[in-house]
């Protein structure tokens, strides 16, 4: 089987390591899947708060063009993952929803029936792949590393018919951790907001929920965080130096996608293939010690 | 006009009069704080049909849409729906008053226009007009780039800005989406 990949636009940009990592790990992973032709934006937290509608017929366009191939979307962007996901999930819901989207989609020559599903990468990497299959293709096992998965909002919420992981602890990201080795800590702030959607309105706010995820992380004595969404990235790792200076406090805490993590256990060139430099906060001590590529490389 | 509590129903808000007012969607509301009435306080008060309290309100906008509330709530109120309804609401009504972050709702404006012109998203030109489209005053505009140009600069020496927008080939169509969608709210 096939996915259509729906990058959305923040993997274009800001997380374009979260872009790389995500090509080279499922490529490695042999789970096949080929760029969505043409895709437009998913509509993100604008449309949610222009219109319902709007919030689903953008994503429609897409859903549409995933039909037609009648291949699955894979979404490593949780807000995307959610736009298309509610958008199938209307689709499917009446008649009358059907209708309305057709009229939204008026002179497109678009159509959309809820026939593919909509899919996030851990979803896909525990439930179809499968973390046996995943722990066999280890090379590099990332002993004595200590992390805390942080998965944010729209990973689990709201949930719909079709979620793939508990609402208050979600554990598909620890498993896959835990697969590679390494060794989960225990987290309260699992699935807590960091206050991404109020970053332009409201910076204190932004800074006081990821101020109080980072240092939970570090109480823990957490070597790293491990996330799955654009968003928490940019203000936990990108706003990183910003939060140290709001609170004259040093940080200095490492923030990974969960494919750069797995990238590195399945021995992929962490630079070209996991885009790890491209961290603001600097990652060299984890790549340092675990990338064999790393080490071959300097002797 | 009709109530607004109807119209709050009628735009995703259904359910909002089986509250019991228990506090539950407040107690995991990460931004609280922050706001002036509390999402349980939002909800009653669009109860009563508290139109111009409401939509002037800073809580829609510190409203971080992330769901806590919604899926706790044991009445099973849109919670977060309500907010999005109402953010909506404020946009169109010109509630975007300076009790309001004014920020947030240019940000939501611009963010559509982009996508709409080109199909996708090009955060350099969206950062840049979400602050000069804002009702802020001009040295707070400045101020606001100012403190944000080294990050930007930041993430440009990572290859993570891109330097000029790509306009997808079917952004014809996006733009109809947006026009057909436009008009059959206009028409309801
Ligand atoms: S959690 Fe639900 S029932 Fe309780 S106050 Fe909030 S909206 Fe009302
Ligand atoms: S969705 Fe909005 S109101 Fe509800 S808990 Fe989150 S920030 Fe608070």
């Amino acid at each position: 089987m096939s996915y259509a990949y729906y990058p959305g636009c923040s993997l274009e940009a800001t997380a374009k390591e979260y872009d790389i990592s995500f090509r080279s790990v499922f490529t490695a992973l042999g789970l096949e899947f080929e760029e969505l032709e043409d895709w437009s934006c998913c509509g993100a937290s604008a449309a949610h708060a222009t219109s319902k509608l709007l919030s689903v017929a953008l994503p429609a366009r897409d859903l549409a063009k995933a039909e037609a191939q009648g291949k699955d979307v894979v979404a490593p962007c949780p807000a995307c993952y959610q736009n298309l996901k509610q958008a199938r999930e209307y689709v499917l819901e009446s008649e009358e929803n059907r209708e309305k989207l057709s009229k939204a989609l008026e002179g497109t020559g678009l159509e959309v029936k809820g026939e593919v599903k909509v899919r996030h990468p851990l979803d896909v990497l525990v439930n179809d792949l499968g973390l046996e299959a995943l722990a066999e293709k280890v090379v590099e096992p990332l002993e004595g590393l200590r992390v805390v998965p942080y998965y944010g909002c729209y990973i689990t919420r709201p949930p719909g018919k079709e979620s793939f992981d508990d609402v208050e602890n979600p554990t598909s990201m620890d498993k896959i951790i835990q697969a590679l080795g390494a060794t989960v800590l225990p987290f309260t702030r699992k699935t807590r907001c960091c206050g991404g959607p109020v970053m332009m309105s409201n910076e204190a706010t932004m800074h006081k929920l990821s101020y109080e995820i980072i240092k939970e992380a570090k109480e823990a004595g957490a070597q790293a965080i491990i996330v799955a969404c654009p968003m928490c990235h940019m203000t936990l790792d990108a706003k990183q130096p910003e939060i140290e200076k709001h609170y004259g406090e040093e940080l200095d805490i490492p923030v990974l996608y969960i494919t750069q993590l797995i990238g590195l256990a399945l021995g992929l060139d962490p630079y070209a293939e996991l885009g790890l430099d491209k961290n603001i906060v600097s990652t060299e001590k984890i790549v340092q010690k675990y990338s064999k590529k790393m080490v071959k490389a300097k002797a | 006009m009709t109530d607004f509590k109807s119209e709050v129903i009628a735009a995703g808000g259904e359910g909002i009069a089986a509250c019991y007012q228990c506090g539950t969607c407040s107690g995991g509301c990460p931004t609280v704080s922050a706001m002036d009435f509390t999402p349980r306080q939002i909800i009653r008060m669009v109860n009563l049909g508290m139109r111009d309290r409401v939509l002037s309100s800073k809580t829609i906008w510190l409203c971080a849409s992330c769901y806590q509330c919604q899926v706790r709530c044991p009445r099973e109120v849109k919670i977060t729906e309500v907010m999005a309804a109402l953010k909506s609401m404020a946009m169109k009504e010109g509630y975007n008053s300076s009790i309001a972050k004014p920020r947030a709702a240019s940000f939501y404006r611009n963010f559509n226009e982009i996508v709409a012109n080109l199909g996708r998203q090009f955060e350099p030109l969206l950062l840049l007009k979400t602050t000069l489209g804002s009702r802020e005053s001009i040295t707070s505009k400045l101020g606001y780039l100012l403190k944000n140009a080294p990050f930007g600069i930041t993430l440009m020496k990572k290859g993570k800005l891109p330097f000029k927008p790509e306009k997808i080939s079917g952004s014809e169509e996006v733009r109809k989406i947006f026009e057909n969608v436009a008009k059959m709210e206009a028409g309801e």
